[in-house]
C-alpha cells in the first residue's frame, strides 16, 4: 500500500473534529462538551439530530469535519467552550 | 550514469506528482443571493431602522444558500455585501476560529470587536481588516450613515484552532499601488498577518494591461474575483463580479479589458485530505 493512502477502517473510527460553518465553534469527539451534556468521547453521529451550535444556533448539518491542530492550550479551552 | 545488465528497474523518487490543473468559473448572477431585513424574524441579527436591509451575494455556500460550492481550499465564505440604510449591519455576535477579512469598497464600516482589549474601528473605501476570532470573540459591523456600505467579506479556516484572537487593519492606496498586483494580506512586507497559508492581493489598473499572478506553488489555488472592470484569463472573459477558481498551475496571466479594473487574488493551499473526503461521502449534506 502506498504510504500516502489511508486505512479506511481507521479513518472511520478515528476521533473527529468538526467546525460550525455559521460561527466557527468547534466540536471535538475526543473532548465532548461536558458543560452542554456531551461526554468526552461522544461521536458526532450520537449527538442528537436537533442539537444546534450552542453559540449561534446553526443546525448540526451546518458543521463540517476539519483536520486542524490546536494552538497551545486549545484542548482545555475547547472542552470548556 | 553507466548501467549494468543487472541494474534494478528505476523507481520514481517519492515526490508528489505535479498538481493537476483544475478550474471553475462562477458568473456574478450564479452566486447565492440573500436579502436580509432588519425587522421581523431577523431583527436580532440585522441592525438598523425598520427599512434597513443587507444584500449578500455569496460565492460559496453560506447560511440559507446551500446549493453552490462548499468553498475553495480553506475559504468558506466569500460575500459581496451591501448594508442599506442608516444603522444597518450585523448586531454583536460571536465567532470562533474563523479568520474574517473585510475589504471596504464604499461607505463607512464601523467595526466593534473584542479581540485583545477590543476596539471600535471605522473603515472607509480602501481600508481592510483581518480579524482572527481564534479562541472566541464577538463583533458588530454597522453602517451608521445614510450612505450604503459595500464590502467584500472572506472567511477562512485557521491554521490552528483556539489561537489568541487578533485584529489588524490597513489601507490600500490605489493611487500609489496602482498597476501592480499588491499583496495586502500574507507574508509580504507590510502585508497584514494571517494565521494560515494564505495571500490576498489586489490589482487596480487600466484596460489593456497584462499581469501575471504567480502562486507560491502549483499545489496552491487562486480565487480571482473581479470587483470592477473586466479581464481575460486564457480563453475566459471575466466581467464585473465574475470569478475564477484555479489550481495546479504555475502562474495566472490576466489581461484587463476595461479601464478601472479592480481584481482580488486570493491564494490558498488546496485541502486534499482523504479522511475528509471519506467523511463527506459518509455524511452527504452533513
Amino acid at each position: 500500500m502506498a504510504s500516502n493512502s489511508i486505512d479506511h477502517a481507521s479513518a472511520s473510527t478515528a476521533l473527529k473534529r468538526l467546525m460550525c460553518m455559521g460561527c466557527g465553534f468547534s466540536y471535538d469527539e475526543a473532548l465532548g462538551l461536558p458543560e452542554h451534556g456531551l461526554a468526552a468521547g461522544t461521536r458526532w453521529v450520537d449527538v442528537p439530530d436537533d442539537w444546534v451550535c450552542p453559540d449561534c444556533g446553526t443546525p448540526k448539518s451546518g458543521f463540517e469535519m476539519v483536520v486542524i491542530g490546536y494552538a497551545d492550550g486549545g484542548p482545555e479551552l475547547a472542552q470548556r467552550a | 550514469m553507466l548501467k549494468t545488465a543487472h541494474s534494478p528497474v528505476p523507481v520514481a523518487p517519492a515526490i508528489p506528482a505535479p498538481a493537476t490543473p483544475r478550474s471553475f468559473v462562477l458568473r456574478a448572477n450564479e452566486r447565492g443571493h440573500d436579502l436580509i431585513r432588519s425587522d421581523g424574524t431577523r431583527s436580532s441579527y440585522v441592525a438598523g431602522h425598520p427599512d434597513s436591509f443587507i444584500t449578500r451575494e455569496s460565492s460559496f455556500n453560506f447560511h440559507d444558500y446551500q446549493s453552490g460550492r462548499p468553498g475553495f481550499g480553506p475559504i468558506r465564505v466569500f460575500g459581496d455585501e451591501t448594508f442599506h440604510g442608516a444603522g444597518c449591519g450585523y448586531n454583536m455576535h460571536p465567532h470562533h476560529n474563523f479568520v474574517i477579512c473585510a475589504f471596504v469598497l464604499q461607505g463607512e464600516l464601523t467595526h466593534i470587536n473584542t479581540a485583545g482589549r477590543g476596539m471600535v474601528d471605522q473603515l472607509r473605501a480602501g481600508d481592510y481588516y483581518v480579524f482572527s476570532a481564534g479562541s472566541g470573540g464577538k463583533h458588530s459591523e454597522l453602517s451608521i450613515d445614510q450612505e450604503d456600505m459595500h464590502a467584500i467579506y472572506i472567511w477562512f479556516m485557521p491554521g490552528q484552532l483556539f489561537l489568541p484572537p487578533s485584529y489588524h487593519r490597513a489601507h490600500f492606496d490605489f493611487r500609489t499601488r496602482r498597476d501592480r498586483i499588491a499583496q495586502l494580506v500574507g507574508d509580504a512586507d507590510c502585508a497584514l498577518p494571517i494565521p494560515n497559508d494564505i495571500r490576498i492581493s489586489r490589482l487596480v489598473t487600466d484596460g489593456g494591461k497584462k499581469h501575471v499572478y504567480q502562486p507560491r506553488s502549483s499545489s496552491h489555488g487562486t480565487y480571482v474575483f473581479v470587483i470592477e472592470g473586466a479581464l481575460r484569463c486564457g480563453d475566459t472573459v471575466l466581467n464585473r463580479r465574475d470569478s475564477l477558481g484555479i489550481s495546479g498551475v504555475d502562474n495566472i496571466e490576466v489581461e484587463t479589458t476595461s479601464d478601472a479594473s479592480d481584481v482580488l487574488f486570493v491564494e490558498v493551499m488546496m485541502i486534499d485530505e482523504e479522511i475528509i473526503k471519506q467523511w463527506e461521502r459518509e455524511h452527504p449534506g452533513h
